[in-house]
């Protein structure tokens, strides 16, 4: 059942790729593309429909045996922790590839990566084993790189570059802190849920869980290993932006709430400190780095690490509802970069710019794009966190869940989401208000095809932040189990003893 | 000694593999001396039905109980099985791809497979020697083929200087090497066999003595010019860039699986007493190939070159296995030197393909090839990327398995050094990708501008596309169906005796350490 989420996209990236004659009719190509991906989403909601909230271990599991030698199997399952997550991908692969251009170059590849990415990412949030997760997340890299450098902007070669020698790192920080879970539980196989990582002494712990954090941190990415996104966003085409930043960061949080906070609760809250205080950290800084920025795109970049950094602040904090938010604010970050993205390609596809200094009066309702910039209205305001939308609902429990725990981190965080609507408002104010230059504005028209996926991302930002319910009930349970494991922090106070003393 | 006797110790049916080889490479000949030059376009057809032939025979032996030949000259265990199986298969591929190449260069087709036989023949008695003259003979055969099939497009100046320089350097690491092997028959009190040596040396009390390791570090360094492990490396991008392509091809896998067979099989038997000496160099030679091989390979121009480094790295990678000393680390060094045959030689038959078509081997020249040959960047494409250990590919599993039983060893260094150096890899393997998939059509380079139309009917190029098609399957898919390989590699270990930790050997060695410990 769940592998059909993975293979599915698979396969159709094996047909595309390999049927003669894919690259002569990129518009059946891209309907062979969008039904597979249309198919593989209705398949998701059909899992949302079958997944039993009250349930918070892994369910519908498969496994299969594969390579016992290396402790390597097929073991899938998802949970309340992946569930939404899995539901975000094959949503946004859909919007991304709806998206993309009807005459985009050398189809054929385009979109046998595309979906071969979709499939990659599902068995990465659905595999119950390490090792099988390194496999998935390593897959990304090479078909992200090509979708960077193929078709990507000006200087898209330098961000692949970047982009993949980041990842590769990130890639290996990861695989050694398995091989130390692994190895020093004395298991024999990869599956983690059998792994007794409490059995480890605390100090190893840590430095485990610092590999952790630091492989996973690069992907999310945390200031200061995020030097490769700015770039990597900025250079990629908007479907690709999409993809990038709506499901593969998620990839990061998702690795660091599961391998991290699931895996060491112990060194985990004893590292929450810190990891708070990173969080806001990278907050403020993005939020600041995005106010001073001249490009749109770069600018929502930016604004999407200042968003990641609200996730590290909740999962720090790990109270009930603090999860719950850090969930919930994955999968809004994820709706409303994809509709920032996706707008932000449109007029630069029908502009032809992306300078604040030269970009006025889109909303001009004759010349102008007035729909796409009252999207881009309601986007920003969801990123900024105003309420009815999406981003609100996600913020609010986060900061309300970290609050008790760490106050002065979640301030920042607080002082942080005020700086966003600052960068949105100038981003918006610079763009849509103000008049257009009468010499240059002869604007394509703005087809029907090409308002629908934000039309529909604006209608889930507002039915989620008005109805937040169907946000939040897929992952309480789960989250609320993973707590049992974190100690008191009384106890943590023992366990930093015992670590200093060692 | 009656017949029978005598018979049953020659046990003259373990090498029936070599056998074939040798009919074969006498038929090529007597074919070639009778018909000329008419017979070149069957000749390289019937060496690889006997290079399949000695495969089969291979098989019929795999786990055979009876397999000491010549009282104790060559050892027939299924450690020499496989390493006997990847040298006759990379040599197969090799005639696959050179047909057309040599014919191309106007030399002689059957002069070039009979040398190229003996060589894999050599290869093949070096997987299993366990007496020294035979060991050195074998190396020898070896060698003398390699230096020959390097300088054998003879009217190329570059193939003449790599082949007078792999000679030089060759001839003296055999000589450094053979100084080695002298002192072992000196120190063991006159024993030529490898697990005498070992009980002879341990009997003499010359358990760490100098001369113990001075014989050590001179077999190593024969050792490590086969492997091209560094410091030993410096002939490999010399070589491989005069040489003909298809002969670096099987350098670069057959005769390095040949080197890595005699190391497990000599530094396990011969000195089982100064393990964590040899362990220490080898974790030298790996850290320096591994930083070297592929820091080097950054700065590459040539695909040839670049392959050179390359293999130089992977060379490191391999010895993680080795330097482990477990089961998993040398079952993981026979599962990755088997990965890496299908990865390598599909490479190299990518390479051979595109310079056939174009007559440059200039990495840049590969610009925007994807328009005009999809299949050449697909079988280049997978293989560099699955050299660079990028999963699903066979690669990666190989790597992954190789870095595991590094960890399990202990060796935690090593690994994250084995990691950090595989993101460094996967830059030029890329590189590479980048030219061929991503430039655009105006970015096209002149040799691709002018490809020739895509036919694969020219005498010679089918076989080429067969084993292009056939090792771009085996590396794509032999990574997720693993399991048989990995039974392979796993069972030639558990079955082989020398390497089970409980081996007479040891346990002897083990007493008179004992007893030497007590004396002191």
């Amino acid at each position: 059942m769940l592998s059909t989420l993975i293979w599915v996209p698979i396969i159709g990236a094996a047909v595309i790729g390999f049927s003669p004659g894919s690259n002569s009719y990129p518009i059946r190509t891209r309907w062979i593309a969008l039904i597979t991906a249309g198919l593989v989403l209705l398949w998701n909601i059909f899992i949302l429909l079958k997944f039993d909230i009250s349930n918070p271990g892994m369910q519908l599991q498969e496994y299969l045996p594969w390579n016992e030698n290396l402790g390597l199997s097929y073991k899938l399952g998802v949970d309340g922790l992946s569930i939404l997550m899995l539901l975000l991908n094959s949503f946004l692969t859909w919007i991304a590839i709806y998206s993309s251009s009807e005459q985009v170059q050398r189809p054929r590849i385009f979109y046998s990566l595309i979906l071969l990415v979709s499939g990659g990412v599902a068995g990465a949030f659905l595999t119950e084993n390490l090792l099988l997760f390194f496999l998935f997340y390593e897959l990304e890299l090479i078909p992200f790189y090509l979708l960077i450098s193929i078709w990507g902007g000006e200087k898209r070669a330098y961000a692949a570059i970047k982009f993949l020698i980041y990842t590769a790192v990130s890639g290996a920080l990861i695989l050694a802190a398995f091989f130390g879970m692994v190895w020093l539980t004395g298991s024999t196989s990869f599956n983690y849920d059998a792994l007794p990582t409490q059995t480890i002494s605390t100090t190893l712990q840590i430095i485990l869980l610092f590999g952790i954090v630091v492989g996973f941190g690069i992907k999310i990415p945390l200031v200061p290993f995020h030097t490769w996104l700015p770039d990597a966003y900025v250079e990629a085409s908007s479907p690709i932006a999409i993809l990038l930043g709506g499901v593969l960061a998620k990839l990061g949080t998702y690795g660091l709430l599961r391998f991290g906070m699931g895996m060491f609760p112990q060194a985990w809250s004893i590292l929450a400190p810190t990891l708070a205080t990173w969080g806001a950290i990278s907050a403020i800084y993005g939020a600041v780095t995005a106010i001073a920025q001249k490009d749109i795109k770069r600018m929502v970049a930016y604004s999407s690490i200042g968003h990641m950094g609200y996730i590290l602040l909740a999962s720090a904090a790990s109270t009930r509802l603090a999860l719950v938010g850090a969930v919930s604010q994955m999968f809004s970050h994820g709706i409303i970069l994809a509709i920032l993205f996706h707008l932000i390609g449109v007029v630069e596809n029908k502009v032809g710019t992306r300078e604040l200094d030269k970009l006025n009066g889109l909303m001009s309702p004759v010349r102008g794009l007035p729909l796409t910039s009252a999207l881009l209205v309601i986007g920003g305001m969801a990123s900024a966190g105003i309420p009815g939308m999406i981003g609100f609902v996600a913020e609010f429990i986060v900061f309300q869940g970290s609050f008790s725990v760490f106050p002065i981190p979640t301030l920042l965080c607080i002082a942080s989401s005020g700086l966003t609507a600052v960068y949105f408002v100038i981003l918006l104010n610079r763009t849509c208000f103000g008049k257009l230059d009468n010499k240059l504005a002869y604007y394509p028209k703005v087809e029907w095809s090409e308002k629908v996926p934000a039309l529909i991302l604006t209608i889930v930002i507002f039915f989620l932040g008005i109805q937040p319910t169907w946000l939040v009930r897929w992952s309480e349970p789960t989250t609320t189990a993973m707590l049992a494991d974190i100690p008191t922090p009384s106890q943590v106070s023992v366990l930093s003893k015992r670590v200093g003393e060692s | 000694m009656d017949f029978a006797n005598l018979a049953s110790q020659l046990n003259a049916g373990t090498i029936l593999p070599e056998g074939i080889v040798i009919i074969t490479l006498l038929g090529v000949l007597i074919v070639d001396l009778i018909l000329g030059r008419t017979s070149s376009r069957w000749i390289g057809y019937l060496a690889i039905a006997g290079l399949f032939a000695s495969i089969v025979a291979l098989c019929f032996q795999w786990d055979s109980t009876n397999h000491i030949f010549f009282g104790g000259a060559f050892n027939s265990d299924d450690l020499s099985i496989v390493f006997r199986g990847i040298v006759a298969l990379s040599c197969a591929v090799t005639i696959l791809m050179s047909i057309r190449y040599i014919e191309q260069s106007g030399a002689a087709l059957a002069e070039f497979i009979a040398i190229l036989l003996t060589a894999t023949l050599g290869g093949m008695f070096l997987s299993g020697a366990s007496e020294l003259v035979m060991i050195f003979i074998s190396l020898e055969t070896l060698s003398i083929s390699s230096y020959l099939l390097t300088g054998y497009t003879k009217r190329d100046p570059r193939s003449n200087e790599a082949a007078l320089k792999y000679l030089l350097i060759g001839a003296s690491s055999t000589a450094v090497f053979l100084y080695g092997v002298s002192l072992l028959y000196g120190l063991s009190g006159g024993q030529t066999e490898l697990s005498a040596i070992g009980d002879g040396i341990a009997k003499a009390g010359a358990g760490q003595s100098l001369g113990l390791l001075i014989a050590l570090v001179f077999v190593i360094a024969g050792i490590g010019f086969k492997i091209s492990a560094a410091p030993f490396h410096q002939w490999t991008p010399d070589v491989y860039e005069g040489a003909p392509t298809p002969v670096i091809a099987f350098l670069s896998v057959g005769s390095k699986a040949a080197g890595f067979a005699l190391a497990i099989r000599l530094l396990t038997v011969a000195f089982p007493l100064v393990v964590d000496e040899w362990k220490f160099v080898f974790t030298a030679l790996a850290v320096l190939s591994m930083i070297l091989g592929n820091v080097v390979a950054l700065t590459q121009t040539s695909m040839k070159r670049m392959l050179a480094y390359s293999s130089i790295a992977q060379a490191g990678f391999v010895m993680l296995g080795l330097i482990a000393g477990t089961e998993a680390g040398y079952a993981s060094m026979v599962f990755y030197l088997l990965v890496y045959l299908f990865m390598n030689l599909c490479g190299f038959t990518c390479v051979i393909l595109f310079s056939l078509r174009t007559g440059t081997d200039q990495i840049v020249e590969y610009s925007g090839l994807y328009q005009k040959d999809s299949l050449l960047t697909l079988g280049l494409s997978i293989s560099l990327l699955s050299l660079g250990g990028i999963p699903p590919l066979a690669g990666f599993f190989g790597k992954i398995y190789l870095f595991w039983a590094g960890w399990q060893a202990g060796l935690y260094g090593l690994v994250l050094l084995g990691l950090v150096t595989s993101v460094v890899s996967i830059y030029y393997y890329i590189r590479v990708v980048r030219m061929m998939v991503v430039k655009e059509p105006q970015e096209m380079s002149d040799a691709v501008k002018n490809y020739p139309e895509v036919r694969w009917d020219l005498p010679g190029l089918r076989p080429l596309q067969v084993g292009l098609i056939v090792t771009l399957i085996a590396t794509t898919i032999s990574g997720i169906l693993s399991n048989p390989l990995f039974t392979l590699a796993n069972n030639s270990i558990a079955h082989t005796t020398i390497l089970q930790p409980t081996t007479v050997i040891s346990n002897q060695v083990n007493n008179t350490t004992t007893e030497l410990a007590e004396k002191l």
